[in-house]
């Protein structure tokens, strides 16, 4: 690995949470929420600026640009049931079949489209950095998701708690402009049913979904030489 | 609304987008509520202003009750201050938490407020501008997503047909429904790969290839943008001044503090106020000129 | 001057196991427009391609080929990139960005022009091609031929000197299709635009182009002016696609100049006419038999006085359309673009509810073909589509392969089962699809425009699998733009209009009927034979004494 790449990961894995959890304890004001969606927009800003300055093949640009288009569009298609979003889905694909960088900025651009789309709003830094870290992640566990079933159905079902989780974390700033344990912990409660759908749906989608969508993306990446 | 859409829409993004950051900036880092209500008032109006009919009553269905949450909640959880009203399982309901409570629903409305008013005012077209500016190739990849967004919807509903007439799709069951509506996902995302080969052809076709791009946007930065911006920065430099000088500080524990009533905290909440109100201020007066005019013809 | 020279070009796919292209030599000169014909998988494509440096597909290439006079490895990036302007055949694909202006811009940028150039330019382009009232628009909900036309003036922004189109028309109707050729003519005329142009409907193209290159199976057959080539290909009985003028004049013995328009045809037939004694209605055995035929079978598909809008408070698509189908019958309902002829279709395939009359399949089954046949299309080879068909169909596992090499070989896919369905052409991905959909043992086939994107050939393979499915007694109705098709081939056709079937009648009475809408056969015999509506007619008619 590069080191441009270690920095990345770096920034990624342990710089923003470790910043998520000091701000958490340490800061006792306001200024908390803004400074974590500083760090959420920030995370991002590495994975940007390295894909703008590289070349990527056009193939490659247009294909994520479907790909986001898929997870945005989904949210209409499965309408039908509510809090059932393919868009977590989405993103593990793209994140297993086309790689880490265009994982991420999978996740973080279907999380600013949807704010073009349905309002912007404070929440949207932190979808774009949840989603894209859950892409990231998926790439970086390609090599078992793309095998094994069972573990990427439970690594659906774990991303929609990890992306429930931060979420909420959010939410009890707003409320408390610190990290209060005692409401973090009621709101993750109240939130339960939905955190569950979040995950069952998930679930479903990749089960339904990872195989044909993983197959067609190798025939492309084949049939056009990627 | 007017009828010739948002008036302060018509702004560059540049001085847009300043103009919120700054907005949005000060609203957070405050917690003094002349400031909070100033900031709530000034989303409220505009976008009051800007509904149609329905949507306000939309707007009120769910920020009402939000509100009402957010202050309630807080007193339960939050037990500091020195005035309790009256116990609840052994914990004090204080004065300071329930205002404490009112005072974030004021500012979490008036943060979700001026974000909805942020949306309104900055259509994909001058997102894109702004991002384009910033990331050239993030941007094509974002106006390409919008692109197949409706696309894939329409798609979506052309072989989800093509399959009812084949006899395929079955809607018996929710499970059933789902199953079918995968296969259907299927055959879309089939096609939108297909294509979106195609459109890398032409991508290449037009030059997308070689050095030295350059960004266009239809936005130019004219003197009435620059007179927004410069007025905006204006406006927050003074707050700025005010915050620095500690006239925006307010505390809710132990007891909650007196709003601050002396010149220089005057001019901070005028200078913040007329800030909050501009979307506003413009929208009025072009509706007003727009009635001038018409009385002359 | 010479624009583009190739020389001896050969070029073979590295999977495949013969040239795509063998020795294929031509010069087109400067402000020239040439036509590209051949029928699908002659290898236009391939050589349009590769003319093109940045779409060259991977291969093994020999020969040369020259634009302006240098070599193509020779060219700078940005000389190859502004210089060749290519639109593709798919108006939904190409399309790049979300905008119409930010479409326009999209290649300007990439060249780094400034903003007030581009501005400028874009303002110009929008002007010219009639586009400037969408300017602002989203690309998405746009036409088909509002997008070809936008892809147009978004290469056209770049001034190229050279333009290749890859079958741009084949997804349009043909009123858009019309409309682009003749704003492909004016860009030729007026800027002076090399043009080169590969499709397969040479109606409008043969009377503007210079040069026509004939090519079949990767070789160049004829290449010269539109004459020249009609002249050349007669004695290879090669007619297929051209101008009906210039296919009369060929079958007719093909003495002079060819015709190449309705005008010059009609000179044509009334010169030979006054030479030849043609043959008079009521000599015409053949005719008298056809126009007897009455209605028989029993009745397939009934519709009596349906009506059907979409929305509460938008207008009636249907208005009291009625229509009898019977077994075994082929019936063309042809209309404008946007009429609700393909709302006949979903009506009588139970998709949608009319709010007055009724919809009767006489306990038949109704199976549709949509116009764009991928729609169809939901697994990853053409037997499992069948296949899943059959399945769902409730076939035995038993019975499933053998049914499907059954269908398979009636329809002539049998080569094409193990293929991706998106890894064959328009002709045969029609085919394809219409194996899955046979597989549903239709009583009653519903076709949406089934000949849009096919070349000829394809078309000609058509019929003949539509006949073979209506003399086993299967009623098919198909909605089509195509008059020509539905004149050589169907029972009965009717007129779509204003949510009404207008006047149901065996096709040499419905077209002989009509003086705008009907073939071009029909527009060329007018006055001079009797009854004449096909091409076949009037060879049939004119011919006659001898």
């Amino acid at each position: 690995m590069k080191k441009t790449q270690i920095l990345k990961y770096l920034i990624l894995l342990v710089c923003v949470p470790a910043a998520v959890l000091l701000g958490a304890l340490v800061f006792d004001d306001r200024k908390y929420i803004f400074v974590s969606a500083c760090v959420a927009v920030l995370s991002c800003v590495p994975f940007f600026m390295s894909f703008e300055g590289k070349k990527t093949s056009t193939k490659r640009l247009v294909l994520l640009a479907v790909m986001v288009a898929f997870s945005v569009a989904g949210r209409y298609i499965f309408a039908f049931l509510p809090h059932f979003k393919p868009v977590t889905a989405i993103v593990v694909i793209t994140g297993i079949y086309l790689g880490s960088e265009i994982g991420f900025l999978c996740g973080a651009l279907s999380a600013l489209i949807s704010g073009f789309i349905f309002g912007l709003g404070p929440w949207t830094p932190f979808q774009m950095f949840a989603w894209g870290l859950i892409g990231l992640l998926s790439a970086l566990l390609s090599a078992i998701l793309k095998k094994n079933k069972i573990a990427l159905c439970t690594f659906g079902a774990l991303s929609g708690v990890l992306y429930s989780l931060l979420l909420d974390v959010v939410s009890t700033l707003w409320y408390d402009g610190a990290f209060n344990l005692s409401r973090y912990l009621a709101l993750f409660v109240t939130a339960l049913p939905v955190t569950a759908v979040y995950a069952v749906s998930n679930v479903i989608f990749l089960f339904l979904l990872a195989k044909p969508m993983g197959e067609k993306l190798e025939r492309i990446k084949i049939k056009y030489g990627l | 609304m007017n009828k010739n859409g948002i008036a302060f829409s018509r702004f560059h993004p540049v001085s847009l987008f300043c103009y919120f950051l700054l907005l949005l900036l000060f609203t957070v880092f405050t917690q003094n509520p002349v400031l909070l209500t100033l900031a709530l008032l000034g989303a409220l109006l505009f976008n009051a202003a800007t509904n149609t009919a329905r949507q306000t009553l939309a707007d009120i269905k769910f920020y009402v009750p939000m509100f009402l949450l957010v202050a309630l909640v807080n007193p339960l959880f939050s037990h500091s201050g020195a005035t309790p009203l009256f116990f609840m399982n052994d914990n004090p309901v204080t004065l300071e938490a329930v205002l404490c409570g009112v005072n974030i629903a004021v500012q979490l409305c008036a943060v979700m407020l001026a974000c909805k008013a942020f949306s309104k005012v900055m259509e994909s077209d001058k997102l894109l501008a702004l991002f384009g500016k910033v990331s050239p190739k993030l941007a094509v990849v974002l106006s390409m997503a919008l692109r197949f967004i409706p696309l894939l919807k329409r798609k979506w509903g052309e072989i989800s047909e093509a399959q009812k007439a084949l006899g395929y799709f079955r809607e018996e069951s929710v499970f059933s429904r789902l199953a079918s509506y995968a296969r259907v996902f299927s055959a879309l995302v089939t096609w939108a790969l297909e294509n979106a080969v195609d459109t890398s052809a032409s991508m290449s076709a037009r030059g997308y290839e070689l050095a030295g791009k350059k960004h266009f946007s239809l936005f130019r930065f004219t003197r009435g943008d620059g007179i927004m911006l410069a007025l905006t920065v204006a406006l927050s430099a003074v707050t700025l001044a005010g915050f620095l000088l500690g006239k925006a500080d307010f505390a809710f524990y132990p007891r909650v503090s007196t709003v601050n009533t002396d010149i220089f905290s005057i001019i901070t909440y005028a200078a913040f106020g007329i800030l909050s109100l501009l979307p506003f201020i413009f929208e009025v007066k072009e509706v007003l000129k727009w009635k001038y005019l018409r009385s002359k013809i | 001057m010479e624009i583009l020279a190739l020389k001896d070009l050969s070029f073979r796919y590295p999977t495949e196991e013969k040239d795509t292209l063998s020795h294929v030599s031509l010069a087109i000169e400067e402000g020239e427009f040439c036509v590209l014909c051949g029928g699908s998988g002659c290898g236009k494509t391939t050589l349009m391609k590769l003319i093109k440096r940045e779409l060259a597909p991977h291969g093994a290439l020999s020969g040369e080929i020259r634009f302006c006079g240098k070599k193509q490895s020779e060219l700078s990036s940005r000389e190859s990139a502004a210089g060749i302007g290519y639109v593709l055949q798919n108006p939904e694909a190409q399309v790049i960005t979300d905008k119409v202006w930010h479409e326009l811009s999209f290649g300007l940028e990439n060249l780094g022009y400034d903003a007030d150039f581009i501005r400028l330019r874009i303002g110009e382009m929008a002007n010219y091609f009639g586009i400037a009232h969408i300017f602002r628009e989203g690309t998405a909900h746009l036409s088909g031929g509002q997008k070809q036309l936008l892809s147009l003036a978004a290469v056209m922004a770049m001034s190229p000197k050279l333009l290749l189109l890859d079958e741009p028309t084949s997804q349009l109707d043909p009123i858009a299709a019309s409309d682009f050729i003749a704003t492909l003519k004016k860009i030729n005329r007026e800027l002076g635009t090399t043009v080169i142009i590969a499709e397969h409907r040479l109606e409008e193209l043969f009377p503007i182009a210079d040069k026509v290159a004939f090519m079949e199976q990767g070789t160049l057959l004829s290449f010269g002016t539109p004459r020249e080539v009609c002249r050349e290909l007669a004695a290879h009985k090669i007619s297929l696609g051209f101008p009906t003028a210039a296919r009369i004049w060929q079958k007719l013995g093909g003495g002079g100049e060819a015709p190449l328009t309705v005008r010059e045809g009609r000179k044509f037939l009334a010169e030979f006419c006054a030479k030849n004694a043609p043959i008079s209605q009521k000599n015409d055995k053949e005719k008298t038999e056809t126009s007897k035929k009455t209605l028989g079978g029993t009745p397939a598909l009934t519709l009596s006085g349906v009506y059907f809008r979409y929305e509460k408070n938008t207008p009636d698509i249907l208005r009291g359309a009625t229509l009898d189908l019977r077994e075994g019958e082929f019936f063309c309902l042809l209309g404008a673009n946007g009429a609700g002829k393909t709302t006949v279709l979903r009506a009588s395939a139970g998709l949608l509810k009319p709010y007055r009359g009724k919809v009767q399949t006489h306990g038949k089954r109704a199976v549709m073909l949509p116009q764009n046949v991928q729609n169809v299309f939901i697994k990853n080879t053409v037997r499992e589509d069948i296949e899943d068909m059959l399945a769902t169909r409730g076939a035995s596992k038993e019975e499933i392969p053998t049914k499907t090499a059954e269908i398979a070989e009636k329809l002539g896919v049998s080569h094409l089962l193990e293929k991706h369905p998106y890894d064959v052409s328009g002709g045969e991905a029609q085919k394809c699809a219409l194996a899955k959909v046979l597989a549903a043992a239709p009583q009653i086939l519903l076709l949406d425009e089934p000949t849009k994107a096919i070349d000829p050939a394809a078309k000609r393979e058509l019929a003949r699998i539509i006949r073979e499915l209506c003399a086993e007694g299967t009623a098919v109705l198909a909605v089509t733009h195509d008059v020509e098709f539905a004149a050589e081939n169907a029972d009965r056709c009717a007129l779509f209009f204003d949510g009404e079937i207008l006047a149901p009648a065996a096709p040499q009475a419905f077209f002989d009927a009509n003086n705008f809408y009907t073939t071009a056969a029909s527009r060329i015999s007018r006055g001079i034979l009797e009854n004449a509506v096909t091409e076949a007619d009037i060879v049939r008619l004119a011919g006659g004494v001898k």
